[in-house]
């Protein structure tokens, strides 16, 4: 499949997504997204894959919908086209996505960088979900994943005050990883990937479903299915694997298996 | 090259990759009222912009280089508290953050608002009779425009808080001494020592300049471990810029580099 808003690259187990619409600060089109869900999809199916980043590039990471477009819809439209319940592609991808963010990260852009698993912000990064201005509220999460994240009363302001908060205090809030200089955000975001791309895959992918479910259930349940995958692992080559190679000293050879 | 801009209220003019601001209200000894303060929002604006401009200096028409706050604004109420103040912190904020050397060139007394001015630029050269004025107690107000953050920087609390409970004016002598002004010059001597030194960054490699203020800004805000990360990883911009390979190359062929600021 040709894409007409993204870019997908390959850097060696690092599958890097680029949102491609400049011209329009990347605002995420259902056509976007709908070849945003379908990039993962494949990388996830590639087994030379072994984690994805997820940016807009130097500039802007996705600012802004079509507000005009938006202006006249009814709720029967908005619903029959429920182009936020097309974004599961991005939270179902089994293998660990980084998001690199320069500039702004609003709205539905914002929230598109809090499905994402790691956090990279370059010093430009601004993070904010301005639809309470228009009149409405974040529909792809925002109000659901910023108390999650950063507890309720800041995810408050957030959402209820619409302004946007700059790399730093993202920084501080623990939204992000961590903060570099903007010119650099996709390679130290690439960089991470590549470090996670080397671990081991099954390891890596039952460790963020683990992580996503803590989110989910009450402590009990979680620690039931984190003992389980915990259990499930030593059935794995690469537990054997790993265990090995640390004890002779050397470096483990995953093969996902 | 020059470029001389006028406003009524603030005069422009870019030479040498220098933008030159400076305040000419001299009849009110360049207080900031709505117009001046406007004014210099737009002016510091266009020069963090203007990829001409390398350096920024501001400095006062006349005596002073400014008084603070016009009261005669407060007396009339001609702007909004959230208007002012929205448009100070836009002003400090992108003097202290351009990445941009920025220079304030005290031709004479910087009070208030006129010393947060100076405060938040990077550098500050003075001739002997400028001083620097935190006289807020003497009107029962507290400080503001960001000098509880960047004095204490400067010269330490105990010193930065003895200023401001008793609003004792810091003449330039003894701030250059504190630290708070790099240079004293005389009078007539400023805006030459200034130009020489703006233009001589202008032409340096200004990306570098850019970039060390960012990690000197980003490093105020951070641990060690996450500063050393900072500055490395803008180091390693730096060594992909056509400034580095031509400093290496004038250092080994044992002449001046000439800089391109890429």
């Amino acid at each position: 499949m040709e894409y007409e808003h993204i870019l997908v690259e390959r850097d060696g187990p690092v599958g890097v997504i680029t949102l491609n619409r400049p011209r329009v600060l990347n605002a995420l089109s259902p056509e976007l997204i709908a070849e945003l869900g379908h990039a993962l999809d494949r990388l996830d199916a590639d087994p030379g894959v072994g984690a994805a980043v997820l940016t807009g590039g130097e500039k802007v990471f996705a600012a802004g919908a079509d507000i005009a477009d938006m202006a006249e819809r009814t709720a029967v439209d908005q619903l029959l086209r429920d182009q936020t319940g097309r974004w599961q592609a991005v939270t179902a991808f089994t293998k660990p996505l980084v998001a690199a963010v320069n500039g702004y990260a609003l709205g539905g852009g914002c929230e598109l960088a809090l499905m994402c698993d790691l956090i990279v912000a370059g010093d430009t990064a601004r993070f904010g979900q301005p639809e309470i201005n228009l009149g409405i509220i974040p529909g792809a999460g925002g109000t659901q994943r910023w108390p999650r994240t950063v507890g309720k009363y800041v995810a408050m302001e957030i959402n209820l005050l619409g302004q946007p908060i700059d790399a730093r205090r993202a920084y501080r809030l623990g939204l992000v990883n961590r903060v570099v200089p903007a010119e650099v955000t996709v390679a130290v975001a690439v960089d991470l990937a590549r470090q996670l791309a080397a671990r081991a895959p099954l390891a890596l992918r039952l460790a963020k479903e683990a992580v996503n479910r803590a989110l989910e259930t009450p402590l009990s349940e979680g620690l039931a299915a984190e003992r389980k995958s915990f259990y499930f692992l030593f059935a794995t080559e690469d537990q054997k694997e790993g265990m090995r190679a640390f004890l002779e000293k050397r470096r483990p050879e995953f093969k996902g298996r | 090259m020059a470029e001389t801009r006028m406003n009524q209220v603030v005069e422009e003019r870019v030479a040498g990759g220098v933008a030159w601001i400076r305040l000419n209200r001299p009849e009110r000894m360049n207080a900031l009222d709505a117009g001046l303060r406007r004014a210099l929002v737009e002016a510091v604006k266009r020069a963090e912009r203007d990829p001409e401009v390398k350096v920024v200096v501001l400095i006062g028409a006349g005596r002073a280089f400014c008084a603070g706050a016009d009261v005669q604004e407060f007396a009339d109420r001609t702007g909004t508290m959230p208007e002012i103040r929205q448009d100070y912190e836009a002003l400090l904020t992108r003097l202290r953050t351009m990445p941009k050397p920025t220079i304030a060139a005290l031709n004479g007394v910087a009070a208030g608002i006129g010393a947060s001015l100076a405060l938040a630029c990077d550098l500050r050269y003075a001739v002997p009779e400028a001083r620097f004025v935190e006289a807020f107690v003497n009107i029962g107000l507290t400080v503001d425009g960001g000098v509880s953050w960047t004095l204490p920087r400067l010269i330490g609390v105990g010193r930065a808080l003895e200023l401001f409970y008793t609003g004792r004016p810091l003449p330039a002598e003894e701030a250059e001494r504190l630290g708070v002004v790099n240079r004293v010059v005389p009078a007539d001597r400023l805006e030459p020592e200034v130009r020489e030194l703006a233009e001589r960054l202008a032409s340096g490699p200004t990306r570098a300049l850019g970039a060390i203020k960012r990690s000197v800004n980003h490093a105020l805000d951070s641990t060690f471990e996450e500063a050393m990360d900072f500055e490395f990883h803008l180091q390693g911009v730096q060594m992909q810029g056509e400034d580095f390979r031509e400093g290496v190359r004038a250092f080994l062929e044992k002449r001046a580099p000439r800089f391109q600021g890429r």
